[in-house]
């Protein structure tokens, strides 16, 4: 076969793919009809066919959970790297812990930065999770971690309830409140005042400068990562009911629900708060 | 910039939106592909995920002049393939499931074609040379353009249109009925 013919074969594939019938090509090209046809009709018979072969709904949210959790871990891991000159604030604390960190093994506590609440591994990365908050003096830097924590438990929620393991959720419901309660707490802190943010009049400050209050320092980028956690945390949440075997879908709504609320809760919570 | 351009430069800088849209306009393409290449769902399905764990981990140091982000996704599916018969010690060969397991189908029957059907897309494809494979298995399986595959394989597009010509020309030949 001539490059042409090649290149001609090549053109009315790509049309098929792109929607287009096999006629539209004879009429494009009248004189290679009848030397196309078979050849495009074997090609659209193995587009057809090979279109079949599709992933399983789970298999799909189940990776889609694994990518938002190595996510999250990914922006703690930028936290922790600026938070290094932390070290010469209490030592002895500091210390314990991170002696806790190597009884229990650092690679152990990695490797249990993925596993569900079913898993052997849970517990580790729970107590993990606690030696961080620990670890961790910063008001503000507190508070980004159990908005973190927070989005891990959504993940958690979609996960198990996917999985149809309803009887996890309510306590998971429980430590993502609890999570999110904790943003305000620390979030209503003395540092944002500290670092020169201005703090707006509550929900009576105008608009314009409650914005220009938002736009910077640590509490507008608290603010942001909570919006952002729960962007994620409902899809992957409304992504896992799509799927969820019928048992599990009623608490899976509950828990979009209650995720909702907190979100909401927290954001308005700290943008009304006095700092 | 393009809109899938803007899409791929949030996700560079750490969007975990942009990289979500990325993930599920792709997702089942790569999937498509490594099932094609390995012919089993369970392996397939952790190929794909390592394959997006990869991106996300390797994103930041991608350029977009280099070449398209879809060139760059596949050539990691590409490589990630070619490690996975390395490391298992298989030939490049695919493997036939006994039951392929399809999306939970409501209609039994048409479950049941589009099973029979998969499994004749394989065992024809078993048949041609690996680079024809490669090419037809990026070309109908994922929809990648001719330049994409181009990339994706390191050849020259005119090597990708021959291959793809005489892959449906043996193809054409198993199945001469031209169903």
């Amino acid at each position: 076969m001539s490059q042409k013919s090649e290149d001609i074969f090549n053109e009315c594939l790509e049309q098929i793919l792109k929607g287009e019938s096999i006629e539209y090509c004879f009429k494009a090209y009248p004189e290679q009809a009848s030397e196309l046809e078979p050849l495009l009709k074997t090609a659209a018979t193995f587009i057809r066919k090979s279109s079949a072969i599709q992933p399983a709904p789970e298999c799909k949210a189940r990776v889609y959970s694994r990518l938002q959790a190595m996510f999250y871990a990914r922006q703690e891991k930028a936290q922790r790297r600026v938070r290094i000159p932390i070290w010469h604030r209490k030592w002895a604390l500091a210390m314990t812990a991170i002696l806790g960190f190597l009884l229990i093994g650092v690679g152990t506590v990695a490797a249990s930065a993925y596993v569900l609440p079913d898993e052997p591994l849970y517990a580790v990365k729970l107590a993990g999770e606690q030696v961080r908050l620990t670890l961790t003096f910063s008001d503000t830097d507190k508070a980004k971690l159990h908005i973190q924590f927070a989005g891990r438990r959504a993940v958690e929620i979609a996960e198990m309830g996917s999985q149809g393991k309803g009887d996890e959720i309510s306590a998971l419901i429980e430590q993502f409140a609890n999570h999110l309660g904790q943003v305000y707490g620390v979030g209503n802190m003395d540092e944002l005042v500290e670092s020169g943010v201005k703090a707006p009049a509550a929900t009576l400050a105008p608009a314009g400068e409650t914005e220009a209050f938002e736009e910077g320092g640590d509490k507008g980028e608290l603010e942001k990562m909570l919006s952002d956690s729960r962007e994620l945390s409902l899809d992957v949440l409304e992504n896992a009911l799509e799927k969820a075997p019928q048992a599990t879908k009623a608490s899976l709504e509950q828990a979009i629900e209650i995720v909702t609320i907190d979100y909401d809760r927290a954001i308005y919570d700290l943008r009304n708060s006095a700092g | 910039m393009s809109i899938e351009e803007d899409i791929v430069t949030r996700a560079i800088k750490g969007d975990g939106e942009a990289f979500a849209q990325l993930y599920e306009e792709r997702f089942d393409k790569i999937y498509r592909y490594v099932y094609l290449k390995v012919g089993n769902e369970a392996e397939a399905e952790d190929l794909t995920q390592e394959v997006f764990v990869k991106a996300l981990e390797a994103i930041a140091s991608y350029k977009w002049r280099n070449s398209p982000f879809n060139s760059w996704l596949f050539r990691i599916a590409h490589n990630r393939v070619i490690d996975y018969f390395r490391k298992e010690g298989k030939v490049e060969k695919v493997a036939l499931e006994d039951d392929i397991a399809l999306p939970s189908e409501s209609n039994p029957a048409l479950a049941a074609e589009r099973e029979i059907e998969i499994q004749e897309v394989i065992k024809n494809i078993e048949k041609l040379s690996p680079a024809q494979r490669e090419v037809i298995s990026l070309r109908f399986g994922s929809e990648l353009s001719t330049a994409e595959v181009a990339k994706v394989l390191r050849k020259n597009t005119g090597t990708v249109k021959a291959l793809q010509y005489n892959a449906i020309v043996a193809l054409r030949k198993m199945l001469p009925s031209g169903r």
